[in-house]
Order: C-alpha cells, then structure tokens, then sequence
C-alpha cells in the first residue's frame, strides 16, 4: 500500500512576522520555515500506520513549493518517510490549484490513502484535502482524530464542534489530521543519517500536465495589531500605579 | 538632574546585568537598565540553571559557594524559592572518567567542599529512572543543586527596584555616546540615555554591542538545546532527585516538574550570527525542527543514560543561544580602549548560577575598588591584542572549540589546571 502524505513548507508562526513594502505579502527575508504543524500529524500517522498494521506501506511525502521547499520533506524524510517528490513552483498557489497538482500526483503514484494536515497554520485555509478528495472522487475523512483500518476501509473520528464524530470511509480516501491525531516524533540521529540518502524527485506543473488556473487571488496582507506590551509587576500596588499611569483607571 | 542620566547605564536586562544593577543599587549607585526586549527574555529565559560548585580551581568555587549565600538572602527578600537544593552525582563509566572523579573528590576534600564517592546501588536508589549497570564511578556533592532563573531573575528585578533601579524593556541600544575616549551614555529609539558608566552585560549581542565603539569582544552566540520529558508514570523523577552531569555522554540535567530535563555539550552545535537575525529577534521563540541534528544528538546521548527516552518520548524542547568565550569564562570589568565601558558577559552557559557574586564583583569594580575575589580568570581584557582572537571568523572558531572540548576534555590532575571546569 502506498501512502501520500501532502507536506507544506510554512513560516514558523511562533517568530514576529513583517510584511513586504508592498503589503501584498509577508517579508521573507530572514523568515524561518517549517513544515506545516498538522502535516507533520499527518506524516507521524502514515509512519504509526507502517508500524503497525502495514508493514508493507510505502510513505511518500510530496510538496508543492520552491526549490527550498526540499528543506521540509528532508524532515518528513528524516521523521520516517520513503522518498519524496518535490513539485517545484514559485508563485503562490490557491488551494484549487494545489489540490489539482495533488491530484495529478496521485494519478501518478496510485496511493490508497492520502493524509495531510487539515490545514496549513500560515493561510488557515482549510481546503486543500477537500478540494483533492472531490477532484478525485475519493472519500474524504477530515478533521481526524483517530483513524484505524477495517476490512473494508477506514473508521475515522472526527473532531467536530458537536463532539467525536465517528464515520466509516471506503478506500480510496483523504484523511485530513486534526491536533489531537497524535503526537509528532522528533527525527532519530540514525533516521536523520539514513534520510540523506533517501531519493527526493522533483517534477514541476507542466511535467505533471496541469496549468495551474488561480481562482484566488490574494490582493493584499494587514498585520493585526496587537499593542501588547507585557511588564512584570510584583505588587498589587504597583499594578494600579502602572494603570493610572497609563489612564486605566483614574483617581 | 538632566532626564535620563543616571551613573550607570546597564545594556541588557538579563541576569547578568540584573545582578549587576542591583548590587550597585544597594551601594547607593544609580542605574538604569536598558533591555531591547524584555525582562529576563534572553539566554536567562532560556536556562537550565545548573549549579555545580565544584571547579576547576579553588577560587571559582568559592565564588559560586559565596553565590548560594547570596541567593538565599535575595529568597528572603523577594520571598520566593529560588535555589532548589538537590545534590548532585557526577557519573563515570571509563577509566579515564572514573580518575577524573576521584581527583575530582581529592580536589574538592582539600577545599573541604562537600563531595563524596557514592556506590552505584546509592546510585541507583537515588535515581531509579537511571542507567546505571554500566557506571564505574560517581560522586555526590550534596550542597549542589540548580537555581530556577525565572525566579533568579525576578528576584533581582524586584530587590533592584526596591533600591531604585529604573528598567527600560523594548529599548534596544543602537548607539554608544563618547566623550573622547570616555562613555558618556548610549542612544535608543527611545532616545539617549546618559551615564559615564556604560555595562556591557548584552549576552549573544554584546559582541555588537563592543562593536558600536570598535571594540572587539570574543564572544561567540553559539546555540543550545536541552529537552524536558513530560512527566511519566512509568520513570517518575521526584522533585529532589539529584542533579546529574554524565561526561562521557556530554550531557547534565535535573528534575523538572515531574519529568527529566537532559542538556548537552556536544561536539558540534549551531552557531548564530546576531547581526543578521532580525532587530526584533525573540529568543523566546525559538524551536527546533522535528529534524534538528542537535537535538537528535541530545535524545541519542540521552538515551544512553535514560533507555527510557527516545524521539518519540513526549517532551518540550528547548533551543536557545549561549554567550561563548574562548576559554570558557565570563568578560568582567574594562578594555584599555575607553573609560567607563565596562563587560560582562561571555558566561559560556553559566551565567545563572554565576551571576549573584558577579553582581558583587562588577559593582566592586565599578565602584573602583578591588574585588574582594581574585579575579585574574575572568578579567575582561585578557585577550587584549593577542594575536588569534581578534578577527570573528577565528574568535567564532575558538569559542566553537571551546564549547566542543566542554564536557569532551578530562579533568582532575592530568588535566590542563588552568582550564575550568563544567
């Protein structure tokens, strides 16, 4: 069985973010990426899958992005991964078009089973797995927490405002991964060795004969201000001095 | 009193620079302590706080002994607990790490510091959720234990205070202002402050910092990564467990809220240019990759001693940068370039515990008087014109080096005596 685990390269949320001098997106320089949070779920649950009920599966990290974008898959390598496929594309895509480039691997490739975060943590957009599974005509799963294989398919929890919702999935399908799916590894020294020599093939849209088509445009980016400026106090009294300071409270 | 002029203007408001302030502010010196982000944010935030007393020579662990008295009276003052006193054993599993050990007892007994060989079934009831079929040797040092820096750092901010300390957070020092060749205040973005005593107490940035005078500082930012499991029922690590320090692994730790925390010195680590990491760089923010070489380095050698932990063992991790010298110790007092530009800084991943009687040694210092501990190891200008540790690519080489030999070397008779020890 073969495994296609969808990895986007994002910039690590947790650093202080500018914008360009055009506003039309973050300022890259000096940005540090990571692979999204919630693929690194994912790519955690195709290995936990290999480990346990599949031996046999082939895990196949693939990722839509620039050149850099290798970065990211080294770590799906290095986390478990059998190889990795590198769509390469500079321009910002929509979720549509990822997915129809997804799609065109996974003609490609013939997984039984795709896993990918249910969203990227740097758009939040929350479609590519449902875009992909509708182009393909696959079942789709998403939000999961827990995912075990049947005879038939795949019994899926998904975590929704209502509660766990438990579903049964026929095989083909796409499995987006929620928080609590499971709890990522670290990459082990010998694992991280090993992934050096693990093959990262790079194809691009035409190879994969898909024009990408944006639906999406994005026009513009505002930071969200927050005017947070944190200080400590260690006293009640300082604490109402500071606010009357600041016109808090009055008096 | 012009606005913004105090007598000392402290850049960095770390523990270093905490301590230092707070000990001139109690000698009725006034200060003011610039930090270009905030309060204890930096390496401070980022520590394991360790405490080993024992060094490589006599005077140093005085120092750090002087130091616990220090902090016991700041826990009085601040009301807080701040040194956790835990012991702690050292671990040998070779020959040449068992020698070291029982030099290391020899060497300790004849400062009659507290240390003591201890068996391995001691060893091993003391620290069940350790390795230790494959221990040769260990020794105990039962006044050993670590200082929890959050706790340090507040105490000195808050003691400060009380002495009249001013604290500027979010204002970095873009500009250091002279009076022919003596300081006479820095400027910020949030204007100029003036003091004809400037400390350079600016951790990884004091090079940068050094660099706004042309001075050179060999000090390097090198990175470090220490992991804290989460606590587990299976290896439960009680809150008072022993400190420990495993040479020949390069790795140190301690109990941490239930789990274990597990530190490394290894051959190689991340090195990090400062100037090129963006202004409002946040320390705090820093995380490691789920494939970080490093880290995977750590959780190997971590699993040598603690079979328990591999890379699937639900942990926090914790990345951060250390200020390094070339030989491993701090930069205190002035350069013969300017007068009133004092350091302190290049702590080489011990400015926690070394903190509280570098406060008092900076302030004597400052103050104009001698200090009352031979300071001759860490004196500020030591590389002063020597050839090799001037230039950053080589100052980088030698504190890398340096960081590499920290736990790699031997030590006890048949080691260099003038290095210090980890």
């Amino acid at each position: 069985m073969k495994i296609l685990v969808p990895c986007k390269r994002v910039p690590d949320p947790d650093q202080k973010l500018r914008l360009n001098a055009e506003a039309t997106d973050v300022d890259s320089t000096a940005l540090t990426y990571i692979l999204n949070p919630f693929d690194a779920i994912a790519v955690e649950e195709a290995l936990c899958i290999r480990e346990t009920t599949h031996p046999d599966a082939e895990i196949i990290a693939v990722s839509v992005a620039p050149a850099e974008g290798e970065d990211d898959l080294r770590t799906a390598l290095a986390m478990g991964a059998d190889r990795a496929l590198l769509v390469e594309h500079d321009a910002q895509l929509d979720s549509w078009n990822v997915a129809r480039l997804l799609a065109a691997v996974v003609e490609r490739e013939q997984p039984a089973l795709v896993i990918m975060g249910k969203q990227a943590v740097d758009d939040d957009a929350n479609q590519t797995g449902q875009f992909l599974a509708v182009q393909l005509g696959w079942s789709q799963a998403t939000f999961a927490s827990q995912v075990e294989f049947t005879e038939t398919g795949l019994r899926v929890h998904r975590e929704t405002d209502l509660g766990i919702e438990i579903i049964h999935v026929s095989l083909p399908a796409v499995v987006t991964a929620d928080l609590r799916l499971n709890e990522p590894r670290y990459a082990s020294l010998p694992s991280i060795l090993k992934a050096k020599k693990k093959p990262t093939e790079y194809t691009t849209a035409e190879e994969l004969g898909v024009k990408p088509e944006p639906r999406v445009r994005l026009l513009s980016m505002e930071l969200v201000h927050s005017q947070r400026n944190c200080e400590m106090v260690t006293s009640a009294r300082e604490l109402i001095l500071k606010l009357r300071e600041t016109e808090v409270i009055k008096g | 009193m012009i606005e913004n002029s105090s007598d000392v203007v402290v850049i960095g408001g770390g523990v270093a620079g905490l301590s230092t302030a707070m000990q001139l502010a109690r000698r009725g010196v006034s200060v003011t302590v610039l930090e270009r982000e905030q309060i204890g944010n930096g390496s401070t935030g980022r520590a394991a706080g360790l405490l080993g007393q024992l060094r490589g020579t006599a005077e140093h662990t005085r120092m750090l002994m002087d130091g616990v008295k220090i902090v016991q009276e700041l826990e009085e003052q601040a009301g807080t607990e701040i040194y956790v006193q835990t012991g702690s054993v050292r671990v040998a599993e070779t020959a040449e790490r068992e020698k070291e050990i029982a030099d290391l007892v020899e060497m300790g007994r004849s400062i009659d510091f507290d240390i003591a060989p201890m068996a391995t079934d001691e060893l091993a009831k003391r620290m069940p959720y350790m390795r230790t079929d494959d221990v040769a040797a260990a020794c105990w040092c039962p006044t050993d234990g670590h200082l929890q820096p959050a706790e340090l750092a507040a105490a000195y901010h808050k003691v400060g205070r009380d002495h009249g300390v001013r604290y500027e957070t979010s204002c970095p020092v873009t500009g250091v202002l002279l009076d022919g060749s003596k300081a006479r205040g820095v400027e910020t973005p949030r204007g100029e402050f003036y003091a004809p005593i400037l400390v350079n107490a600016a951790g990884p940035w004091s090079h940068l910092v050094a660099g706004l005078t042309g001075t050179t500082l060999p000090t390097a930012a090198l990175g470090h990564v220490y992991l804290t499991t989460q606590p587990d029922p299976d290896h439960p690590v009680d809150r008072l467990s022993p400190g420990f320090r495993n040479r020949h692994h390069r790795i140190y730790g301690r109990a941490e809220n239930g789990g274990l925390l597990v530190g490394i010195y290894a051959e190689e680590c991340a090195e990090y240019d400062m100037e090129t990491l963006p202004p409002d760089f946040d320390m705090s923010a820093m995380k490691a990759r789920r494939d970080d070489f490093h880290l995977a380095m750590l959780i190997h050698a971590a699993q040598q001693r603690f079979p328990w932990i591999n890379e699937r063992t639900p942990m926090h991790v914790t990345t951060g940068i250390m200020t390094f010298s070339p030989d491993g110790l701090p930069f205190c007092g002035q350069l013969p370039d300017h007068e009133g530009l004092f350091y302190c800084s290049g702590f080489s991943g011990h400015g926690i515990v070394q903190s509280p009687v570098i406060g008092v040694i900076m302030s004597e210092l400052i103050l104009g008087n001698r200090s009352t501990y031979d300071i001759a190891s860490i004196e500020a200008d030591r590389y002063w014109g020597v050839p090799g540790f001037q230039e950053r690519d080589e100052i980088e080489q030698r504190c890398h080096k340096m960081q590499g030999s920290y736990y790699g070397r031997l030590e006890g008779k048949s080691a260099d005596s003038k290095t210090d020890t980890a």
